[in-house]
């Protein structure tokens, strides 16, 4: 447990989600897991190689729009996730809060059920922090 | 109790923690974060490795655990992984119907017998835990014999 209390409530918060994308890249197979702003940018990113932060900034923000908007047209209402299955391994987002996406970028060999479980038990710990951090 | 029974009593019992570490807290919500983090990796690395010792035990093919139907954990050895995920799916709804319709209670395990081969399905918290092997097998005194840990 966090014995420590510091100063400065944002700064542990934001450790905490850098803590919480490290735990993520634990997981077999994962190899980036970032938070994308509502403008498609990267405020955090865990990943294990070079890899061109815009392109997944952006590219989960219009994904993730497309897809919601699709749900919307057939009466699905609100999308929590979206998966992409690629020839080269999967693509996860999920919203967090305040137009706050979660992504995740993922090899071949990684267990689906594994980081969509992960991811899922994820997400209501990262609402609150998140709404504790916009509003501090 | 013997060795397969022990073991699924911890997992439920790691579930159970998990569960307890979900509930809403008024504590720092860094610390509750991270409480919940240890305590699902506590029970998924538990998962891991009963599904990596059973998929070892003489007799048994292969051993893996689901969750909504998607693959968790796997057994070195596990092949139509998605077909096993929709069996899982597709047994357990079958399962959930019959069981409220008779009054059962909660699902705890469903066994499928086929001619060759068969599977059965056990519920661990929130994941299902699947194993087969070949018909012949005796699956309940396959999983009694106690091996070495990894």
């Amino acid at each position: 447990m966090n014995n420590i209390h510091p100063l400065d409530p944002r700064k542990s918060q934001s450790g905490e989600i850098d803590a919480i994308l490290r735990n993520l890249m634990g997981i077999q197979g994962v190899s980036a897991a970032a938070i994308v702003d509502s403008d498609g940018f990267v405020t955090h990113i865990q990943r294990d190689s070079e890899i061109n932060t815009d392109a997944i900034g952006a590219s989960v923000q219009v994904v993730f729009g497309a897809a919601a908007r699709a749900a919307q047209h057939v009466g699905h209402h609100v999308t929590n996730m979206v998966i992409c299955e690629n020839a080269e391994g999967f693509i996860l987002s999920t919203p967090v809060e305040a137009g706050f996406m979660l992504a995740l970028v993922t090899q071949r060999d990684a267990l689906l059920g594994r980081v969509r479980f992960e991811l899922k038990e994820t997400i209501p710990v990262l609402k609150k922090l998140f709404s504790n951090y916009l509003n501090h | 109790m013997h060795w397969f029974q022990s073991q699924l009593a911890a997992l439920n019992r790691l579930a159970d923690q998990y569960a307890r570490a979900q509930r809403p807290s008024a504590s720092n919500i860094v610390n509750v974060s991270e409480n919940m983090r240890l305590k699902r990796a506590e029970f998924i690395d538990a998962v891991q490795a009963l599904v990596n010792q059973v998929g070892k035990i003489k007799g048994i093919s292969s051993c893996a655990a689901y969750h909504d139907g998607l693959i968790l954990a796997r057994s070195a050895d596990v092949s139509a992984i998605d077909a096993f995920g929709a069996t899982v799916q597709e047994s357990a709804r079958a399962a959930q119907q019959g069981a409220a319709l008779l009054g059962l209670g909660d699902v705890e395990q469903i066994v499928i017998v086929g001619t060759k081969n068969k599977l059965a399905m056990l519920n661990v918290g929130p994941l299902v835990l699947c194993i087969s092997c070949r018909k012949e097998i005796n699956l309940a005194a396959a999983l009694q014999r106690n091996i070495a840990p990894p």
